[in-house]
C-alpha cells in the first residue's frame, strides 16, 4: 500500500482508501437498499438490519475500489475523474485491487452468516455485474452500457428486501426496474454535457457514438417506462395515497424535463441547460420516490 | 547487502510517513473495534440470549 511521489515512496492516506469507495455512489446505493429493507414485510433485528446495510455499504464500496482500479488510465483523461486516487499517482493499482477483492469478499461472506444466503448472493452477483459485467466488458465497448450495467445499481433496493423476507417477489423486482430505467435517462443527461469528457476517454457514450438527437429521443423514450414502473405499485395497491400522488407529481416533473431536452438543439455544453437540470433533478427524483415508498409502506405495516 | 531502491527520506518526508502510518493505524483500530463489537452483538442476535 505505497504510492511514488517523486523519487521516494509514500503510503496512501486512509482518505484515499475512502476516495476508492466512491462515497457519493455510496450513499445512493444505502438509501435504496435501507428504503428497500423498511418496505419489506416482515421484521428483523435492528442489529441484523444494520449488519445487511453496511454490508451492501462495503459491497458498493468493493465496486467503486475494483472499477477505479481497472479505469484507472481513463480516469487520467477525464477532468471530473482525474483528481482521483489512483490516476492523481497517490496510491498504486495494486492497493486498489487488494481493498476492492477484500471489501468485496469481507461483505458478502459477512451478509451470508449473519443475514441470509440469498441477499449474500445478490450482493456477490451485483458486484460481479458491476466490476466485471459492466466495467470490463460493457463500458468501452458498447453506447449500451449503461443500459444494462444499470442493472447493477438496481439491485440495492432488492437485496434490502431479501434481508428481511429471504425472498424476491413483484414489488422489489419492480424497485429493481425502476432504477434500470431511471439510469439511462440520469446518465445519458450527463453524457450529453460531459460529451467532450467522455471522447476524450475513448469511453462509447451515446452521445459521442450516436450522437445528440439520438440520446434525446432515448431519454424522452425511456422516462415512460420508468415513470410507468414508479407508479405501477401504487395501482397493484401495495402503497397508499401518499405515494401514488407524490410519484404521479414527481414523475410528472421528470417527463416535463425529458420533454425540454427531447426538444432541446443544442449542441455545446453551455447551452444544455435542460439537460443539466434533469440530472440533476433526477438525483432527488430517486431520493424521494424511494423515501416515499418506504414511508407509504410502513403507514400501511 | 541490498541497497534500498529510493534515496534515504529527509526528516520532514519521514514525519510525514510517521503521519500517515499513524492515521493509518487509526482507522484501523477503531474499524477493528467497531467489528469486534458488530460481530458480539451478531452472535448475540444469532444465539438469541436476549430472547
Amino acid at each position: 500500500m505505497t504510492t511514488a511521489v517523486r523519487d521516494i515512496i509514500l503510503p496512501a492516506e486512509w482518505r484515499d482508501f475512502w476516495a476508492l469507495t466512491k462515497p457519493r455512489v455510496m450513499s445512493l446505493v444505502v438509501f435504496t437498499a435501507l428504503c428497500g429493507l423498511l418496505a419489506a414485510p416482515g421484521t428483523i433485528n435492528p442489529v441484523i438490519a444494520f449488519t445487511a446495510i453496511l454490508c451492501i455499504a462495503l459491497g458498493a464500496g468493493a465496486c467503486g475500489a475494483l472499477n477505479q482500479y481497472y479505469e484507472a488510465d481513463v480516469d487520467a483523461k477525464m477532468a471530473r475523474t482525474a483528481r482521483r486516487p489512483l490516476p492523481a499517482g497517490r496510491m498504486d493499482r495494486e492497493s486498489a485491487l487488494q481493498f476492492g477483492i477484500a471489501l468485496a469478499a469481507f461483505s458478502v461472506g459477512i451478509m451470508g452468516v449473519a443475514v441470509n444466503w440469498l441477499s449474500a448472493g445478490l450482493l456477490a452477483f451485483s458486484i460481479f455485474f458491476y466490476s466485471v459485467v459492466y466495467t470490463i466488458w460493457l463500458k468501452p465497448n458498447t453506447p449500451q452500457n449503461i443500459v444494462i450495467g444499470g442493472a447493477a445499481g438496481a439491485f440495492p433496493p432488492v437485496i434490502g428486501w431479501a434481508a428481511v423476507t429471504g425472498d424476491v417477489t413483484l414489488l422489489p423486482v419492480l424497485l429493481f426496474a425502476i432504477i434500470f430505467l431511471w439510469t439511462p435517462p440520469h446518465f445519458w443527461a450527463l453524457a450529453l454535457f460531459m460529451k467532450t469528457d467522455y471522447g476524450a476517454a475513448g469511453i462509447p457514450m451515446l452521445p459521442n457514438v450516436s450522437g445528440q438527437k439520438v440520446t434525446r429521443n432515448q431519454i424522452f423514450a425511456y422516462s415512460f417506462p420508468m415513470a410507468a414502473a414508479a407508479i405501477l405499485p401504487f395501482f397493484l395497491a401495495e402503497t397508499g395515497w401518499v405515494y401514488g400522488v407524490a410519484s404521479v407529481f414527481l414523475n410528472a416533473i421528470f417527463l416535463i424535463l425529458a420533454f425540454r431536452v427531447w426538444k432541446n438543439e443544442a449542441l455545446d455544453a453551455a447551452h444544455m441547460k435542460p439537460e443539466k437540470q434533469l440530472f440533476a433533478f433526477s438525483i432527488l427524483y430517486l431520493f424521494l420516490l424511494f423515501a416515499l415508498f418506504a414511508f407509504d409502506r410502513m403507514l400501511i405495516a | 547487502m541490498t541497497q534500498p531502491d529510493h534515496a534515504p527520506y529527509t526528516v520532514d518526508e519521514t514525519r510525514i510517513i510517521r503521519k500517515r502510518q499513524a492515521a493509518r493505524s487509526r482507522v484501523m483500530g477503531v474499524a477493528l473495534v467497531g467489528l469486534c463489537i458488530l460481530f458480539f452483538l451478531i452472535t448475540v442476535v444469532k444465539v438469541g440470549v436476549w430472547g
